[in-house]
């Protein structure tokens, strides 16, 4: 992993602002690139992503391996981000601590998987044979979940404790999974994040979400992507920038309900600025 | 877990059926899948609230993916529901 010589903050590639995106340049930092279906497969799209990693720094962020699984990696997609990561030579790539398919049933989405001894081995085992195929270990995302995953014996924090002490991936931290999964299960958000080994943590996921209402009335809180960042995820990357001793790359994730674009600007703004006030916290400690 | 229980759970998101069988027969269900002794009590104390929202928000997001497919692969996504 290489070592940032200072904060880095920038947003999610998006193609319907992508014209805003390079034009804004001197504002964003870096670019997070989600490589599925034609990203992941056309030479021709990773023709434009090494062009694009000229212009600014790009990781790529996966969403479809399926990591936190007892069945393994599938070949063939590795096989795809490897050949991915050797044409664009990204700065690093990530994926999810998540199962995305078992039984024959595609989710098209992320599911957290049981806290246990179990998942640990088997996702710390799925992301050797993810580094293997692309010479590189993956950063490794938490998740939100607004189901308690079922068969848990182990909090979420234990979780990921653990499965960093038996890996060698760092860790991506999505500070409003963090706080979805707090709210939604009544735990200290804060807590948790002071709980987790700074030294892992290598990049910072913002978003927004909203709460949605089962028809018991019980609510949850979804982490949609589609909403501004709320306060208190401002307040958790403050504690970042406290207490991670290294440089930190900071990712606004927005994939659609699309602002303006200043008002995207404006919240990469806010979270250099909360950033900073971590980091003056730090330094006067 | 073991992945007859991840594929149990995936099951449940995704099948409606499936889940309503569930829900129905929880520990008649997690028995027929071949689950453990474990499993099936971890299936019979699920998160209700969280596994109805689990379920609506993997089918928004599988209908969103729809949505934004190429439209050759719209079209051949039609063409097999009408084979099937």
């Amino acid at each position: 992993m290489r070592q940032l010589k200072t904060d880095r903050v920038g947003l999610t590639w998006q193609p319907q602002l992508a014209a805003a995106i390079l034009a804004a340049g001197d504002r964003i930092d870096l670019v997070e690139v989600i490589p599925e279906g034609t990203f992941l497969e056309s030479p021709r799209a990773h023709r434009a992503l090494r062009r694009l990693g000229r212009e600014m720094p790009v990781a790529i962020h996966g969403v479809s391996l399926g990591l936190a699984s007892t069945i393994a990696v599938d070949q063939r997609r590795l096989a795809q981000f490897a050949r991915l990561i050797d044409d664009v030579q990204p700065d690093c790539w990530s994926e999810h601590l998540a199962f995305v398919r078992a039984g024959g049933i595609e989710l098209g989405h992320l599911a957290a998987p049981s806290r246990t001894a179990t998942t640990i081995d088997a996702a710390a085992l799925n992301i050797e044979r993810a580094a293997r195929a692309t010479g590189a270990y993956p950063l490794v995302e938490n998740v939100a979940t607004i189901i308690d995953p079922p068969g848990s014996d182990l909090d979420e924090q234990t979780w990921l404790k653990r499965l960093l002490a038996t890996s060698q991936a760092d860790l991506l931290l999505d500070l409003h999974n963090l706080y979805a999964n707090a709210r939604n299960f009544g735990f200290s958000a804060a807590d948790a994040l002071r709980s987790l080994p700074p030294e892992r943590i290598r990049i910072i996921h913002l978003a927004g979400g909203a709460p949605i209402r089962a028809s018991t009335g019980d609510e949850r809180w979804l982490d949609d992507h589609l909403h501004d960042v709320p306060d208190p995820i401002y307040a958790l990357l403050e504690i970042v920038g406290e207490t991670v001793p290294h440089a930190v790359d900071v990712v606004l994730e927005r994939d659609g309900a699309f602002p303006p674009f200043g008002q995207l600007l404006d919240q990469l703004d806010r979270a250099r600025a909360a950033l900073a006030r971590g980091r003056t916290r730090r330094v006067a400690a | 877990m073991s992945p007859a229980f991840e594929s149990f759970l995936a099951r449940l998101y995704v099948e409606r059926p499936a889940r309503e069988r569930f829900l129905a027969d929880p520990h008649g269900e997690a028995a027929a899948a071949g689950l453990t002794a474990d499993e099936i009590a971890a299936a019979v104390e699920i998160d209700r609230v969280g596994l109805e929202l689990a379920a609506a928000s993997f089918a928004h997001k599988r209908r969103r993916q729809g949505r934004f497919a190429h439209p050759v692969v719209r079209l051949w996504r039609e063409v097999a529901k009408r084979v099937r």
